[in-house]
């Protein structure tokens, strides 16, 4: 199999869905001429022309809503963030009126729209531009919320994501971009709303999705060799929740960990966590763990900023700690 | 300007100036100056008289049909629940856009005070009080209230409630009308308080960067709540909210139906040419408060007798009158069969059922998805 690039891997995405159906188009900030601020929609404007590949200004709330209006009359937009922290001030257009529309119109009006971007900590860019925004979209109903974090998934879960009739929040990192992976020649597809078992283990569950995951795959190799055999399941979707994945392994485990770089107090992690809890209490040998980011503002310097967040040390401390080691 | 906020500028385009583009010629403000007649006598826009009784007959109807949604949401028992914004006053605008609107291909889109435009595109009143009442017959199930009125048929993209936050929606569907060349506009309205938002500068600039087929509507009824335009806009000219983005910009007596009709379809045939967006100002006036609870402190008794006079329905039928269109026996039928559609109206609502408790979980996603189970 191939072996490409987390952005080849989204870029396949859209591109196959651009030429399976020509309702499909791509807009954002310098997505066309320059070839993507993270070049992941590179070579697209030439395949596609400025009719498909359209350069925004810098309007995330007006382009926001344009692509939120197309979607209402009949269109499939992917809209490019350069980032998701710049979404704090788009974020009425995406849960007013991308989230609400068809509910308020009484399911006359389906929004089919892909919002992508990098979503989290990339590295010293301070505390405006590394957001996580998963907590803030995943709690609105009539969103889906995904974040792959392998090209594969990528690939596959994007596809999914534009071929979907609601809107899509896909969280990319721009920390995975570089990230390579085997991904098939031909066309496939990943279903939303389907967690992965990524590692299979019989001691402990280790929940997490996205960058995250590096941290608990790296930490289940470290707890091998203690003798510890983790369990590892990807969301992959945030909304909705893969519930009975999740269930089913921690009732084989009975215990659990949940890893993400949300912060402490109401964030992603914590709902996904009293999901856990509401299914799976009785099962439970010990009281899950989270990993998280500490309750700051990211600080800029680098060392600071290691601080802040989980790692394979800190996922391993939780592991040992829900094993009683 | 004054509070009544009514101007007749009469525009001409000059071509060519140094963008190769009309540029816009201004009338002095003499000629601009406060009117409470009509001032210019001619016959009616309407090809026949059987079309402008079905303009005046449409503006009587919404009129009739707020009165009554006010009776319903103050009488003890109150059927009618949440904000509720009443568009008696306005009426010539909703319907001199309707009248040049093409059904199938346009779409129109607004904010929350939304009656109006939707009886004027053609939505059962019967649904829309179901909606205010809540009932699952109502054009949104019940789910969307006075403030969020759709109808997807027709191309009513709906009342919205948040301030302003239509108006990127309107572009969108603007960019596609053009992205699959159907040769539709999108009739983006908002109130004069909603220009001050930020999405509005963001969506004039791209509408127009974009040549988008969307006209602009400010529905200036010179106040927002209790503040009034020269108390929100540091240009009190409204319509030059729309200079600085490379499109025309007008302002107009939108009280005036034959006014709007050309105004606004002259603006619709220039982005149908592909030759982008215009900034139109409808000069209006709203009878009522802003929403039920507004005892209109702000207002002068002077100044809602001067409005009465300006009123939209007055001036057309005092127009079609002159022109011997329409006299006292066809004025009382109509008004009679159109309380009786709004009777109508109330008792279907009346009759019809609460949604389903079930109800409450659909048109959240379109599609199942595998573990989302109740
Ligand atoms: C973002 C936002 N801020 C405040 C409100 C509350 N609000 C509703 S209508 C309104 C006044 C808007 O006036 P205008 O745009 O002139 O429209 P009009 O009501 O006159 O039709 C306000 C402040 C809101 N709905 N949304």
């Amino acid at each position: 199999m191939p072996e490409i690039q987390f952005r080849e891997a989204l870029r396949q995405a859209m591109v196959e869905e651009m030429q399976r159906d020509e309702n499909v188009f791509l807009m954002g900030e310098e997505v066309g001429e320059y070839n993507g601020a993270y070049k992941v929609s590179e070579g697209m404007l030439a395949k596609f022309g400025p009719k498909r590949v359209i350069d925004t200004p810098i309007s995330e709330a007006g382009f926001s809503g344009i692509g939120v209006g197309a979607a209402m009359c009949g269109l499939r937009p992917i809209v490019e963030f350069m980032s998701w922290s710049f979404t704090w001030v788009a974020i009425d257009q995406i849960v007013n009126n991308a989230a609400n529309v068809r509910y308020m119109s009484g399911g006359q009006f389906k929004i089919p729209i892909v919002f992508r971007g990098g979503n989290g900590i990339a590295h010293q860019l301070g505390a405006t531009h590394s957001h996580r925004m998963e907590s803030v979209y995943a709690r609105v109903p009539g969103l889906v919320v995904v974040a792959p974090s392998t090209p594969f998934d990528a690939k596959g879960l994007l596809k999914s994501s534009i071929r979907c009739d609601d809107p899509v929040i896909f969280l990319e990192s721009e920390m995975m971009l570089n990230d390579r992976g085997e991904v098939p020649d031909g066309e496939y597809l990943v279903p939303l709303g389907v967690a992965d078992v990524k590692r299979g283990g019989k001691d402990v569950t280790i929940i997490s999705w996205g960058k995250c995951m590096k941290y608990a795959v790296k930490a289940a190799a470290m707890l091998e060799s203690e003798g510890i055999d983790a369990e590892i399941i990807d969301l992959r979707t945030l909304r909705p929740l893969d519930v009975n994945t999740v269930a089913e392994s921690v009732r084989k485990t009975h215990r659990c960990v949940v890893v993400d770089e949300d912060w402490p107090y109401g964030g992603m992690g914590a709902a996904v966590l009293e999901q856990v809890y509401k299914h799976t209490f009785d099962d439970l040998d010990a009281p899950i763990q989270r990993v998280c980011c500490e309750d700051v503002p990211s600080p800029y310097n680098h060392y600071l900023e290691i601080q802040m967040q989980p790692s394979p040390e800190k996922v391993v401390a939780a592991v040992k700690e829900v094993c009683y080691r | 300007m004054d509070g009544l906020a009514i101007t007749l500028p009469r525009i001409g385009w000059e071509g060519g100036n140094a963008y190769g583009v009309g540029c816009l010629v201004r009338w002095s403000d003499a000629e601009m100056s406060v009117v409470d007649k009509p001032r210019v006598k001619r016959p009616t826009k309407a090809k026949t008289d059987q079309r402008a009784h079905e303009m005046l007959r449409m503006m009587l109807l919404i009129r009739r049909f707020e009165e009554r949604t006010y009776q319903e949401y103050t009488r003890p028992g109150q059927r009618i629940g949440g904000f509720c914004h009443l568009y008696s006053g306005q009426e010539a605008v909703a319907v001199g856009i309707a009248a040049v609107f093409a059904k199938g291909k346009d779409y129109l889109i607004t904010a929350y005070r939304d009656h109006g435009h939707s009886l004027a595109l053609g939505m059962d009143p019967g649904a829309a009080m179901a909606e205010m009442f809540g009932r699952a017959t109502g054009c949104s199930k019940g789910k969307g209230g006075s403030m969020h009125l759709f109808q997807a048929e027709v191309g009513n993209l709906g009342g919205h409630g948040i301030v302003g936050s239509q108006i990127p929606l309107g572009a969108g569907a603007a960019f596609a009308c053009k992205y699959k060349n159907t040769g539709g506009v999108c009739f983006t309205l908002f109130g004069d308080g909603a220009i001050n938002q930020g999405v509005h500068n963001e969506t004039l600039n791209l509408a127009s960067l974009w040549k988008l087929p969307v006209v602009f509507i400010v529905e200036n009824n010179g106040v927002a709540m209790g503040t009034q335009v020269e108390r929100s806009s540091a240009e009190v000219e409204l319509e030059r909210r729309g200079s600085g983005y490379h499109m025309p910009y007008q302002a107009f007596d939108g009280n005036d139906l034959d006014q709007v009709i050309d105004v606004v379809g002259e603006a619709a045939d220039r982005a149908r040419a592909g030759s982008g967006p215009t900034y139109l100002v409808a000069n209006t006036y709203r009878f009522r408060g802003h929403s039920m609870s507004d005892a209109m402190k702000y207002r002068t008794k002077e100044e809602l007798e001067q409005a009465r006079r300006r009123d939209p329905l007055v001036i057309y039928e005092a127009r079609l009158r002159e022109a011997g269109a329409i006299g006292d026996e066809q004025l009382e039928a109509m008004d009679a069969e159109v309380r009786k559609q709004v009777d109508a109206a109330v008792k279907f609502a009346i009759d019809s059922p609460h949604p389903d408790a079930q109800d409450l979980y659909s048109d959240v996603y379109s599609e199942k998805y595998p573990l989302e189970k109740k």
